[in-house]
């Protein structure tokens, strides 16, 4: 099974939402739309659920084009961002819903539902209404109704963004236990780079309704092609230096370490991470984030240094890398 | 704390003093209603209701009679304007648009400036004389409103919920028969009782397209009773019909308040 995007682009009067787009996601594969806000990852998402339709472009499910056919025919799982769990019908109805539209038998469904819902551990709760549900057991529910129309393809739009973050961490091996084992591709929409970095075998980084890059999370951060890429994957985010002749210079924080006869700055400002801190300094090379062992202390004098092969470098007009 | 409690008291009396005039007036002598210094025990009768509900017909035909057209108008309404709410919600285009100023306007008509045309159309079609023909002009003069009202709660319904059920492979008339129209209950049960709040009052419509006694509607048999003597107004009787007639009304509100005040509000909080 597969997820083909091949050249779709879609505009709304004359703003380009999504501009040429295409990639790939492959059988088995969770492939994270990751970028900000207003950049075209969930107007995809509905481009290929079929929610909307591309201006140019098509859309393949399985070799198959299903640019033009309805989103029932698709059989996508879709999990939304607000749950999208039906308010009036209990969770049982919630689930056995689609089923039934779908033609099940009556008893096949109760089976079909029950077992789904011990799969996701809430078979105690059937009866019960969405609204009597915490965050994290909705969106089980909403989990467990994608699973139930066994799709060709998963489509999760920021499907942990209403929750915690502790409650985050808890559904995250859930969610690679349910979706992610199973053999169908998934796109995963995110706008969090660590959950990207946590979920997903690929990344495409979208920007402004394009392409900017698709790559594994290591080769993003190892190896970004652009300075949106480098300050947008990696946290705390990557240090810009000053622009000489027309290049722009970056170097990670994790990279800078203390020398004494490196570059002399002051700390102005200190942030726990846990073992240790984000320090922000101030420097005649304006100001840089490091992380540091905890008992850096705020006015501290300190002195550092970095591998010149760790620097990144772009074009400061496209800011696109240089190699 | 006891401040308010005074405020609110005043501002119910403010209200409800019409209201409570006439029951006062129901339930008094003529004598009383023009003499002050009558004794208190010569100003109360029960002879106000007496006298409406042994009127012949009996004042509970004329009861019955407005709910039935009052049932018939809120069910045709609310079987129209549905559909048209949810299809003129979907249509993104200007014609929705310029349709749905037509509406608004078309709410906003003196529909009294129709009665006479609607007389016309009674009389060509032979639709005078029957409860069933007469709620076909009230529905049709409630529609304008009701579809606004209902388009409204449909476009406050958040979109992800119709999105998910149509990935779902639930079919547009499944899907608003299954997940719309139980969302959208607190509407159409405001919408519905906008409409027979209507038509339980309406008067020049009722009046002309009905003659025959037992089918008069509620508003018309109390205009009868008010016009009954030519030498006197009967202020008892009269105030006795309509607290009777007010009844109903406050029994419907009091069952559906809770749908109402939420009808009412819908939209103005995000959930």
């Amino acid at each position: 099974m597969t997820l083909t995007i091949s050249k779709i682009s879609r505009r709304i009067n004359q703003n380009w939402i999504i501009r040429d787009l295409s990639f790939q996601v492959n059988k088995g594969e969770c492939l994270a739309l990751l970028g900000p806000s207003g950049c075209g990852k969930s107007s995809t998402l509905r481009l290929i659920a079929g929610l909307d339709s591309p201006n140019e472009g098509k859309v393949y499910i399985n070799d198959q084009d299903v640019t033009d056919i309805p989103p029932v025919e698709r059989r996508i799982g879709m999990v939304f961002q607000s749950y999208a769990l039906f308010p009036h019908l209990s969770i049982f109805s919630n689930l056995a819903l689609g089923l039934k539209v779908r033609g099940v038998s009556e008893k096949q469904q109760i089976e079909r539902v029950s077992s789904i819902l011990s799969v996701v551990q809430l078979e105690h709760l059937s009866n019960r209404l969405p609204s009597e549900l915490s965050g994290g057991q909705r969106q089980r529910v909403a989990l467990a109704r994608a699973l139930l129309r066994d799709p060709h393809v998963y489509l999760l739009d920021e499907p942990m963004s209403n929750l915690d973050a502790q409650l985050r961490e808890e559904l995250r091996p859930e969610l690679r236990r349910l979706i992610l084992k199973g053999s169908q591709p998934v796109l995963y929409v995110t706008h969090d780079q660590q959950e990207a970095m946590a979920m997903a075998d690929r990344i495409a980084v979208l920007k402004n309704g394009e392409l900017e890059q698709i790559g594994t999370p290591l080769e993003l951060y190892k190896d970004p092609k652009s300075f949106f890429v480098a300050s947008f994957i990696g946290r705390p985010q990557i240090n810009k230096l000053p622009i000489k002749n027309n290049i722009i210079s970056a170097i990670r924080p994790e990279s800078i370490y203390i020398d004494s006869n490196g570059i002399s700055c002051k700390v102005i400002e200190t942030e726990w991470l846990g073992m240790n801190k984000l320090v922000f300094l101030d420097s005649n090379i304006g100001n840089i984030r490091m992380i540091c062992a905890s008992n850096i202390k705020i006015n501290e004098k300190l002195s550092i240094s970095w591998d010149k092969s760790e620097e990144l470098h772009f074009d400061a007009t496209s800011e696109k890398r240089l190699t | 704390m006891k401040k308010n409690y005074l405020l609110i008291t005043a501002l119910l009396m403010w209200s409800l003093a019409p209201f409570l005039w006439q029951v006062y007036t129901s339930f008094s002598t003529p004598e009383a209603l023009i003499n002050p210094l009558l004794k208190v025990g010569n100003r109360w009768t029960l002879e106000n209701y007496i006298q409406v509900i042994n009127s012949e017909p009996p004042f509970w035909r004329y009861l019955i009679n407005s709910t039935i057209v009052g049932i018939n108008a809120t069910l045709i309404t609310l079987i129209l304007a549905i559909p048209s709410a949810y299809a003129i919600n979907k249509v993104k285009n200007k014609i929705a648009q310029s349709l749905k100023v037509l509406l608004l306007l078309a709410s906003l008509f003196p529909y009294v400036l129709l009665f006479l045309s609607l007389l016309e159309i009674a009389r060509k079609f032979n639709l005078g004389n029957s409860l069933i023909t007469l709620s076909i002009p009230y529905a049709a003069l409630s529609l304008p409103l009701a579809i606004l009202l209902l388009s409204s709660a449909f476009k406050d319904l958040p979109k992800d919920l119709e999105e998910a059920a149509i990935i779902e492979g639930i079919g547009m008339f499944q899907r608003i028969r299954w997940i719309l129209i139980p969302l959208i209950a607190p509407a159409t049960a405001s919408t519905g009782i906008i409409v027979f709040l209507f038509t339980w009052n309406e008067y020049p419509i009722a009046l002309t397209w009905i003659s025959n006694i037992d089918l008069i509607t509620l508003p018309v048999a109390i205009a009868r009773i008010a016009g009954s003597s030519v030498y006197s107004i009967p202020y008892g009787a009269f105030a006795a019909a309509t607290v009777l007639g007010a009844i109903p009304l406050m029994l419907i509100v009091l069952l559906f308040q809770k749908q109402i005040i939420s009808g009412l509000t819908q939209g103005a909080i995000k959930g």
